[in-house]
């Protein structure tokens, strides 16, 4: 006789050995299933869990960039506001330059005028001291301290740049030079203002016609200057914005791709393992009862 | 020369006695159908010796039980245990692996390479805000957190280390245990077989089994001698040869010797996880990079009062002391996110720190070893799958071979059943014409 003997214990350990594997099976269909995940642990895929981990990283960083783009507009959009808050007051202060160049006017009433300049230039100054949260915006990076004080014209920032970190490497400057700009008691328009208010005060309308004009004109095409940097800015986070968008959805995607189960397939897969293992069961507990004890008398 | 009349029935009897001799054998197998290491039995029939009858030739005197032999192939039995050690070895080291793997809990959002994402972003919030208390604190927290996850990581390692070395221990034992027992055994057969007599077969039962066992825990090779007993030995290293037993009293005792079975698998395990460019090395060195170029770049850098950085950003020195520095967790302001002195809005610092993420030492080396570990465990997986597979294949041959079938009793039952009765009906028929003799002979004209 050739053919192999077969014992109950050997059909009992092969039995037991399929049960087990089928409902290993099932239980690691079930564990995709409820966590929706393609990978449940490292060993399920170490390639594709290293990508994963990669790629979660990489989801990190983009969504870190997009929070760093969503600040500098905030602190964008701030300066944008208190400059042209600024190019109002210095619109308004030419206008009374050309008013106050004009030789019929009483002294009194240039007096008056200088008044209304001293006031603007503190208006300017109280703008140029805004806050972005608990930051000030013009001080460079001397965000701590207001850069003007009302008791004197001394710019008390500095000229370091603000900036924020867009991409990897790829930063944008959001500080304008303040001190050139809205200057200070050697320069700028604090101190064209200044001039003009002494002027307006000793009555040189000469003076106030030609070279202070002048002197605020080219101020202002500093101011206009910088408001169009800001302005420029604006351009390059919003072009910022949407690249990094669609980074995060694709990395999003990918990240999905490699991590996630594809539930419909999924579920195929354990109601198939799971009538595997129903089916495994029930031809156990027919085997595993016969023998030729049940037929004998 | 004449045969005696009652030749019938000692031949009838020795019939009956045969028969019960193998429906006793027949009994014992099945009621230790489910005995491991049992080893079925066959009551081997032979023809007793025959009466010449000149001139017809020799008659037959019947039957008797020449041996009860066991059932059993050398060959298989070596298979099966060459497949046990495997199978103890990567079964070891597959159990051992899949513990290391879930400590990792990777990927999740709670795993450290999210913790370590979590940090980065922290820094770069720093950088847009250096002056914001709240982000400075978002920092410590998240610091606090990656270097409890690397030290709870670390200590998780460890423990499981603990244990894979108390593992050691308790195999260790447990084989010297076998050790002395298939001793004793060995002691029991061999005296058997130096006095002539037919060895105990339960006895050898218990050593095979014992022998099996042995095999699962380490390579051991076996050595059956002539009076009976065996020799083992460990490779080079000798565990037991004539009756004298050498203890094992460590792993380092056997050295390279060890090559397979539970024990080697335990010991490959622990080289895995604390040898050198182990796991834990792995992580210690992740750890001292962390701290030594977070703690560079906080050196190079301005605290928020303006002042240069005095004060370590983490203090220890490796993955088990690795902490965020207490005079930082006090007061926040000394964390050197400005790249300039008396520029607190500077957060150039910051940024630097914030751009060591993905750097191959430290983020990027936590996933090369999440990476390894997750191939380790698979691969410890599939081996024993496979050593699974193939060890029930063998034990199933072997099992072929020596394992009771229930289905083979009962026909032998019947068999043995209808020879007694058949034989019996010999008896009867003997006994017929013996009082056919007795009576009705010596009785003309009565």
């Amino acid at each position: 006789m050739t053919t192999d003997r077969v014992t109950m214990s050997m059909t009992n350990r092969t039995l037991l050995a399929n049960i087990e594997s089928a409902a290993a099976r099932v239980a690691k269909a079930q564990a995709k299933l409820s966590s929706g995940k393609e990978l449940n642990a490292p060993s399920d895929d170490p390639y594709a869990v290293g990508r994963a981990l990669q790629l979660r990283s990489e989801l990190g960083e983009v969504q870190q960039y997009q929070r760093n783009v969503s600040d500098a507009q905030g602190l964008q959009q701030a300066m944008d506001t208190t400059l042209s808050s600024v190019n109002d007051y210095v619109l308004r202060a030419r206008d009374l330059v050309v008013q106050g160049a004009n030789g019929a006017l009483g002294q009194s009433d240039r007096n008056a005028i200088a008044d209304e300049i001293d006031q603007i230039t503190d208006g300017i100054k109280s703008a140029a001291n805004a806050r972005y949260g608990d930051q000030y915006i013009f001080g460079g990076t001397k965000t701590t301290t207001a850069p003007y004080s009302t008791s004197n014209d001394t710019y008390s920032g500095n000229s370091a740049s603000i900036h924020r970190e867009i991409a990897r490497g790829a930063d944008v400057n959001l500080s304008i030079d303040t001190k050139t700009v809205i200057g200070d008691s050697g320069g700028g328009i604090i101190s064209v203002l200044r001039t003009i208010a002494s002027d307006l005060r000793s009555g040189s309308t000469a003076a106030l016609g030609t070279t202070d004009l002048s002197a605020l004109d080219a101020a202002h095409d500093g101011l206009v200057g910088a408001q169009s940097r800001v302005g420029a800015v604006a351009q390059q986070l919003e072009s910022a914005q949407s690249r990094l968008g669609q980074l995060e959805e694709v990395t999003t995607k990918q990240l999905s791709d490699v991590e996630d189960a594809d539930m419909a397939k999924t579920f195929v897969d354990y109601s198939t393992q799971n009538a595997g293992y129903q089916a495994a069961l029930k031809a156990g507990a027919q085997l595993i009862q016969q023998s030729l004890l049940d037929f004998l008398h | 020369m004449s045969i005696s009349s009652f030749l019938g029935i000692e031949t009838a009897l020795r019939g009956l006695e045969a028969q019960q001799r193998a429906l006793d054998v027949t009994g014992t197998n099945i009621t230790n159908a489910n005995t491991p290491g049992y080893t079925r039995r066959v009551a081997t029939l032979v023809e007793t010796q025959g009466l010449r009858d000149v001139p017809a030739g020799v008659l037959g005197t019947g039957v008797s039980v020449q041996s009860y032999t066991r059932i059993r192939d050398g060959v298989l039995d070596y298979q099966a245990r060459g497949q046990g050690m495997l199978l103890g070895y990567q079964t070891a080291r597959r159990d051992g692996l899949s513990q290391v793997e879930a400590t990792l809990s990777e990927p999740s959002d709670t795993g450290l390479s999210s913790l370590f994402d979590k940090f980065w972003s922290s820094w770069q919030d720093l950088a847009n805000q250096p002056t914001s208390t709240a982000a400075r604190q978002a920092v410590l927290g998240s610091a606090q957190s990656v270097a409890g996850a690397i030290q709870g990581l670390q200590s998780r390692l460890t423990q499981i280390d603990g244990d894979t070395q108390q593992g050691i221990t308790t195999t260790i034992n447990d084989l010297n245990d076998t050790v002395s027992q298939i001793a004793r055994l060995d002691d029991a057969i061999s005296s058997q077989t130096k006095t002539g007599q037919q060895v105990d077969g339960g006895l050898l039962d218990q050593r095979d089994l014992m022998l099996d066992k042995l095999s699962s825990l380490a390579n051991v090779t076996i050595t059956p001698q002539a009076d009976g007993s065996t020799t083992l030995a460990i490779g080079s290293f000798t565990l037991l040869s004539s009756g004298t037993q050498t203890q094992v009293t460590s792993v380092s005792a056997l050295g390279s010797n060890l090559t397979s079975g539970k024990l080697a698998g335990l010991v490959s395990l622990d080289t895995s996880i604390a040898g050198s460019g182990g796991y834990l090395s792995e992580l210690d060195t992740l750890a001292s990079s962390l701290i030594s170029a977070v703690n560079t770049q906080q050196a190079a850098g301005y605290t928020l009062n303006g002042s240069a950085s005095t004060q370590a950003f983490f203090t220890g020195t490796d993955a088990s002391s690795i902490a965020v520095n207490s005079a930082l967790t006090a007061d926040s302001s000394l964390i050197a996110a400005s790249g300039a002195p008396n520029e607190p809005g500077n957060g150039d610092n910051a940024l630097a720190i914030a751009n060591l993420r993905g750097s191959t030492s430290i983020d990027g080396a936590y996933q090369s070893l999440v990476t390894e570990i997750g191939s380790d465990s698979r691969e410890a997986q599939r081996n024993a799958d496979v050593a699974q597979t193939l060890s029930d294949a063998v034990e199933n041959k072997r099992e072929s071979v020596m394992g009771v079938s229930i289905d083979e009793e009962m026909a032998n039952l019947v068999r043995f059943q209808r020879g007694y009765q058949a034989s019996a009906r010999v008896m009867n028929a003997m006994d017929d014409v013996l009082q056919t003799l007795i009576e009705r002979t010596g009785r003309v004209g009565l």
